[in-house]
């Protein structure tokens, strides 16, 4: 009943709550970019240990945002925090040419849950200020996006250090978001 | 008995389902084009034009004709992403392409990339959907304009269903007529290509 009233509450004021997850591999950058958006600061981050949720407000919808800990210990309790979820951010090391393949396996694995069956995917191809860093095309290449058919996605450049690219992501979001375009 | 019967039940279960791509260069009006149809068909308002930004991965719209579903996939139009498009190729059913009429100056460009497409042996007998897109604007190139331009590959088209339709995806303009040609289409089509079937 209550879920019923802050949910009507939440529609006459225009403020949407929106629960995104930020996942991908230990070291990609999900916690720094979090805090990005959050604050607008690059914090000094330690590896996710469990999770961190923090909230943002974002052109009138409010992104409850889950940045999930990367460490292969912790990555099967993922899928402990798919239902409800509106759309992913996938982040990526894209100076991490060793690893991406190990992110793609991630990353395909998770796709195939049935809870994020046409959740909107947004992949971030993080680290860009880095010299030697893939470029999002060879980053959507070798993860293998251009086999996902049913569901909508995109990938941006992006830099959690700078901060490059990451308000373009979160417009697409909102987008995608608002626009019950899953 | 039980094949029969489970038979009909799927044939009244069922739903088939077609895969239309949408392509051209970028700014043709795409994405534009896509919120137009997801609005006409399945009446919930679409993304405003002026908040669509450029696509680089994927726009899905998924809309119910008669006892079908469409599916369109909207694809990024920019020059180095036109390598993803042939990965689409081999599921589609039919291929809308979409000309920004108010840019004359890309028309070879167009040209190029049209005639690139449609040699895709993956897409032999895919009907193809030209769309004059931008007719809003007073200055643009009318379909006859098109044609001229495209009738000197028009050989390549081969045995295929293909017309060129003007639109507007802004006001909406000539939407309908485009996705009904489609329909009627994918129809005629289903032996070369079949639906989907998707319980």
């Amino acid at each position: 009943m209550g879920g019923y009233f802050s949910r009507l509450l939440s529609r006459l004021w225009g403020n949407k709550e929106v629960r995104i997850l930020i996942l991908g591999l230990d070291g990609a950058g999900k916690t720094t970019i979090l805090y990005r958006l959050q604050i607008g600061e690059v914090v000094t981050t330690i590896p996710t240990v469990g999770f961190n949720v923090e909230t943002v407000n974002y052109k009138n919808i409010k992104f409850q945002v889950w940045d999930l800990g990367g460490q292969t210990s912790i990555r099967p309790y993922w899928r402990c925090y798919f239902s409800n979820t509106d759309a992913i951010i996938y982040v990526v090391d894209s100076a991490d040419r060793d690893r991406v393949a190990t992110s793609k396996e991630e990353l395909v694995a998770m796709l195939e849950e049935e809870e994020l069956k046409e959740t909107a995917l947004l992949v971030l191809a993080n680290k860009q200020d880095m010299e030697g860093a893939m470029t999002h095309t060879e980053v959507s290449e070798a993860l293998g996006l251009t086999s996902l058919k049913n569901r909508t996605w995109t990938i941006f450049k992006c830099s959690a250090k700078t901060g490059d690219g990451l308000t373009d992501s979160l417009d697409w979001l909102v987008n995608v978001v608002s626009g019950g375009n899953k | 008995m039980y094949t029969l019967l489970s038979g009909l039940y799927k044939h009244y279960t069922q739903k088939e389902e077609f895969y239309v791509i949408i392509l051209g260069l970028d700014n043709a009006g795409k994405t534009t084009l896509l919120e137009r149809i997801k609005s006409e068909y399945s009446g919930v308002p679409g993304l405003a034009p002026e908040k669509i930004a450029p696509t680089v991965g994927l726009n899905i719209g998924k809309v119910d004709i008669s006892n079908a579903r469409v599916n369109f996939w909207d694809l990024g139009g920019q020059r180095e992403l036109h390598s993803i498009w042939e990965k689409y190729y081999s599921e589609c059913h039919a291929i809308l392409f979409v000309i920004d009429a108010t840019d004359k100056e890309r028309l070879d460009e167009v040209k190029q990339t049209f005639e690139s497409v449609i040699s895709s042996d993956e897409i032999e007998g895919v009907p193809v959907l030209m769309l004059a897109n931008k007719q809003d604007v007073p200055s643009s190139l009318k379909v006859h304009d098109i044609k001229e331009t495209f009738n000197q590959i028009a050989l390549k088209l081969g045995a295929r269903d293909s017309k060129v339709l003007p639109v507007s995806a802004l006001r909406g303009e000539g939407v309908r007529e485009a996705v009904d040609w489609l329909f009627v289409r994918l129809q005629r089509n289903r032996t070369n290509r079949p639906p989907v079937y998707r319980s």
